[in-house]
């Protein structure tokens, strides 16, 4: 507008010398893009643009020359330019299931295309020069040139806008795809080369360079650094790199920087999220931390390296960048002091790298957490990793979800046995333990395992099964058979004490992860208190405690086991017993444990009294004749202080009289020795061991005396009615009828019907070869331990106890849940404390009524949904509370 | 023919007192008193010559406490030792 405005002031003379001017100009511009431009046309073309300056047209002549250009380069370059990748439109075509021959094909087309147009680019950024030379001459005729720079600059900024502006607006849209698979399967190859490379270095490599100690850093650092650059050297130098920098340098001349570096670092993150799942895989045996570590520094980084430094802006000794502090900045491997202080673009791609690389490893194993803690302790060196991969990442919080989750699906089930579940969960509190020292999200998975557990009824008989079997923790792993749960935790905690005392700087690190962590932890939970040094105690023992409710209970029931276990001994053999007792004595107090203490002391009494009583005895009884049945040396007694034991379950029993008198002359010598003390006989306690003799083999078993007696009788009487036995030997029909069958089910007795509807004839089995008579062989002694067979223990179970003082509340729970047709488990628990006052008033525990309520659920007399409890629509039928009246 | 190689039974103590338990700690009698660890011959029972029945360490406290006359905590009598 502003040139026109000039035109209306001009003479008809000036504009015929303007026309004149413009003409030339244009044909010699026309002349210099068809690259015609020789000597004499160049100074034609210099005096022309000149002459236009002159009459201040120095706009127009810049605008049509870059407009010329444009035209030009949009004819000749660029429809060209995507005519070449026109064939490749479909880019998913191009995946790797293609031939190798077309891929390597696009490659090379991808190649000469850039190339191609690039060329053209520089040729007409010489054209653009011959222009900049017209105008500077215009300017020194003007004799300043003060602004000339800043001119051409701006000339030259336009072009390049135009030649992006132009290539972009007319971008096919799958260009970029076609970039990225270009830069993957570059790198593939690349990495390919590498790892071939590294195979034969491998034995340098191959010690581990991570940790150093101060002394002897320095060397190794210079062998190391030694090495990396003859490395760096080589790949700087290999074709492909140089390829790949002379793509993207080309890209990047084209105005395509962003969507160049996008392209290559989808690929990197690509090629390193397979190479990460391509090292973990499924083995959680050895660690691959270390290993993606390396491989990131030895191709991805390598290869950014080489490109930057190609590219000519990556090696600034830019001393500035040491400011940046990265985290692992202080290890040694990860920059390369000695070639360049890596420019703070490659720090920034290695931190970037690290934390992609971290962040999938962890991604990967959180998934697989369940199977990893199957696995654990053999799958530590995986944990270990994920820890290290957490503490970078935060993402704490992903991996609670994720394995509450997991743990929902696959664990707390009702397929799966409260044994396996205990196991898994000592494992998971032993392998999260490493990875969170301060136990905060150990207590959040934990509590819907400990939930769940609280729901079982054998929960608590399997906490102390598993505490003091000598199968330990872990029933199928190798080597630790004989050694309790017990004796592991306190090895192991006698460990994390020495571990402990020495790491002060471990503080810090918790300080950290607590910083880190963003997952907010249950405020009631994970009480600030407990955060510092007892939130370390947090031991399985305390976690298995918490599942069970109270100390006391667990105790309780250990009690119960111990007196099973101590009853049907057959010697006074109670080492493993001590030791476990002395075990609980550290975890439990002594006072706690003071009753089961009481109860091994009376085996240590047992056995000495019961020397000193036989010793006397038979001084007494020397000469005199030694009878039938037994001899007092087959006689060992086990006499315990009864205050002290679980409650009893006494029952009569005729034994043998032969044995009922020896009974009666030990119960004598043993008031003559401790008087005023007396003994009292449970005659259906104990432990017989019998040999059945038959005609060509024996037999042996050890059972309990009821079962002598059965057998004993049939001694005298080959068969018997259940009624005559039953009265025979002093117990109630229907418990001869149970015990009678453990006889039956060896083949030694046979059941017939009697005469009378209930009642059974049993008869010995003479001759038992008929039964038995596969594999058995004369002389054959086979020894069984079959106390307890029928589950019946001699010692009131801790449900049996709780099960008969619940009882009496069930009424009256069935009653409220009839009026108020639901309630929850608490409100219940509440209302009972509330009304059951008077004689017996209610005290059981929460979890005490919960395990009495699961009882009436398995009875399907009430159900549970939504945390509600109801009353089964079965029962409702034969219920009928007194409505009126 | 049944053959017995070995008869392991159980029985239980108990000091047959009168009472269940001691009329000074009013602990029982086949327990022991708050001072002992262990029943039984750690901590036994001792008969008054008013037949009266204690454990051993708390009827000698009380014994001990009482001057210059020591009498039997149950029915006052001057206590003695059952001989
Ligand atoms: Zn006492
Ligand atoms: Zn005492
Ligand atoms: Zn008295």
């Amino acid at each position: 507008m502003e040139n026109l405005g000039i035109l209306d002031s001009l003479s008809d003379e000036c504009i015929d010398e303007i026309l004149q001017s413009w003409n030339g100009y244009c044909s010699c511009t026309e002349e210099i893009l068809k690259g015609k431009g020789d000597l004499s046309i160049e100074s034609e073309f210099v005096a022309v643009v000149i002459a236009l300056c002159r009459h201040g047209l120095e706009g127009l002549v810049k605008d049509h020359f870059l407009q010329v250009l444009e035209v030009a380069f949009k004819e000749n370059g660029v429809s060209k330019f995507w005519q070449h990748f026109h064939d490749y439109c479909d880019a998913s075509m191009m995946a790797s299931n293609k031939p190798l021959q077309i891929q390597e094909n696009y490659q090379s087309v991808l190649c000469e295309s850039l190339e191609e147009i690039c060329l053209q680019k520089q040729f007409q950024e010489k054209c653009l020069l011959i222009l900049v030379h017209a105008l500077q001459s215009y300017e020194e005729s003007l004799m300043e040139s003060k602004k000339s720079e800043v001119e051409t600059d701006n000339l030259f900024s336009r072009y390049q806008l135009m030649v992006s502006s132009v290539l972009l607006t007319t971008l096919p849209r799958h260009f970029p795809e076609i970039l990225r698979l270009y830069f993957k399967e570059s790198l593939e190859e690349l990495s390919t080369m590498m790892a071939e490379e590294y195979e034969g270095g491998n034995e340098i490599q191959g010690e581990g360079n991570f940790d150093l100690d101060e002394g002897e850093s320095l060397t190794k650092i210079e062998v190391d650094i030694d090495k990396r650059y003859y490395e760096m050297n080589t790949v700087r130098n290999t074709k492909l790199v140089r390829n790949i920098g002379k793509v993207v340098r080309d890209l990047r001349s084209l105005g395509f920087t962003s969507m160049t570096e996008d392209a290559y670092a989808s690929a990197i993150f690509f090629l390193l999220k397979t190479k990460v799942h391509d090292l973990a895989g499924d083995d959680y045996r050895s660690p691959v931390l270390e290993s993606i570590r390396e491989w990131i520094q030895a191709v991805p980084l390598q290869f950014l390296y080489a490109l930057l430094d190609y590219l000519g802006d990556s090696v600034g000794y830019d001393t500035a960048s040491s400011g940046l502090k990265s985290p692992l900045a202080s290890c040694p491997s990860s920059c390369y002091p000695g070639i360049s202080i890596p420019s703070e673009g490659l720090i920034r791609w290695q931190l970037r790298l690290e934390y992609f690389a971290y962040e999938t490893l962890q991604d990967l194993r959180i998934g697989k957490l369940f199977e990893i803690i199957v696995d654990y302790p053999d799958s530590s060196p995986a944990i270990e990793d994920l820890k290290q991969c957490l503490e970078y990442t935060g993402q704490h919080s992903k991996l609670v979800d994720s394995f509450i989750s997991s743990l929902r699906f696959r664990l707390l089930t009702a397929g799966a046995s409260t044994n396996d579940i205990l196991h898994q969960y000592v494992s998971t509190i032993k392998a999260l333990r490493t990875i969170d020292p301060t136990g905060v999200f150990l207590e959040a998975v934990g509590e819907p395992i400990s939930e769940y557990l609280r729901g079982r009824k054998d929960t608590i008989k399997c906490i102390v099964t598993m505490l003091t079997d000598g199968t330990g923790g872990h029933s199928n792993g190798p080597g630790n058979s004989g050694d309790s749960l017990l004796e592991e935790l306190n090895r192991d905690a006698g460990n994390q004490e020495n571990a402990d005392c020495g790491d002060d700087f471990n503080i810090d690190d918790k300080q950290a992860w607590m910083n880190a962590e963003r997952w907010e932890p249950d405020p009631v939970k994970a009480d600030p208190l407990k955060s510092s040094r007892n939130r370390r105690k947090l031991d399985i023992l305390g976690m298995m405690v918490n599942i069970i409710g109270s100390k006391d209970q667990l105790v309780n029931e250990y009690r119960v086991m111990l007196a099973e276990k101590l009853l049907n001994k057959s010697d006074y053999d109670i080492d493993s017993e001590i030791r476990t007792l002395e075990l609980l004595k550290i975890h439990f107090g002594e006072s706690s444990m003071q009753r089961c203490e009481i109860m091994l002391n009376d085996l240590i009494d047992s056995k000495r009294t019961n020397t000193n009583i036989k010793a006397s005895m038979q001084q007494s009884q020397r000469g005199t004749e030694q009878g039938e049945g037994i001899s007092l040396a087959l006689l060992d007694a086990t006499i315990i202080s009864s205050n002290f034991w679980p409650p009893i379950l006494v029952e009569s029993l005729n034994i043998p009289a032969a044995v009922d008198q020896l009974l009666s002359d030990y119960a004598r010598r043993f008031h003559e020795i401790k008087t005023p003390r007396k003994l009292l006989w449970k005659k259906n306690l104990g432990t017989v061991k019998l040999e059945l003799q038959f005609e060509d083999r024996t037999v042996q078993f050890t059972v309990a005396p009821v079962h002598a007696a059965i057998i004993m009788q049939f001694q005298e009487q080959t068969t018997w009615t259940s009624k005559n036995l039953a009265a025979a030997i002093g117990v109630p029909v229907d418990m001869l009828n149970r015990r009678i069958s453990f006889w039956i089910s060896k083949g030694i007795l046979s059941e017939m019907p009697g005469k009378e509807s209930d009642d059974h004839v049993f008869t010995l089995v003479d001759d038992m070869v008929d039964t038995n008579r596969n594999g058995v062989i004369n002389g054959t002694c086979e020894e069984l331990l079959v106390v307890d067979e029928e589950g019946e223990g001699s010692v009131a179970s801790v449900e049996e106890q709780l099960l008969k003082e619940m009882t009496v509340y069930e009424k009256f729970i069935l009653g409220m849940l009839t009026n108020f047709g639901s309630m929850a488990l608490d409100r219940i628990h509440n209302t009972l404390k509330m009304f059951c006052v008077a004689e017996p008033a209610y005290d059981k525990s929460l979890h005490q009524l919960q395990s009495f309520l699961s009882g009436l659920i398995s009875e399907e007399k009430l159900e549970l949904r939504d945390a509600f409890l109801f009353i089964t629509e079965r029962l409702k039928i034969f219920i009928h509370w007194p409505q009126e009246s | 023919m049944v053959r017995n190689l070995g008869w392991h039974p159980v029985a239980s103590w108990t000091w047959d007192a009168q009472d269940e338990t001691c009329g000074i700690c009013r602990m029982a009698f086949d327990g022991c008193c708050p001072d002992c660890k262990f029943p039984g011959d750690d901590c036994p029972l001792i008969w008054g010559a008013c037949n009266h029945a204690f454990h051993l360490h708390c009827i000698l406290k009380w014994v001990n406490s009482q001057t210059p006359q020591p009498h039997c905590p149950m029915c006052r009598r001057e206590w003695q030792f059952k001989g």
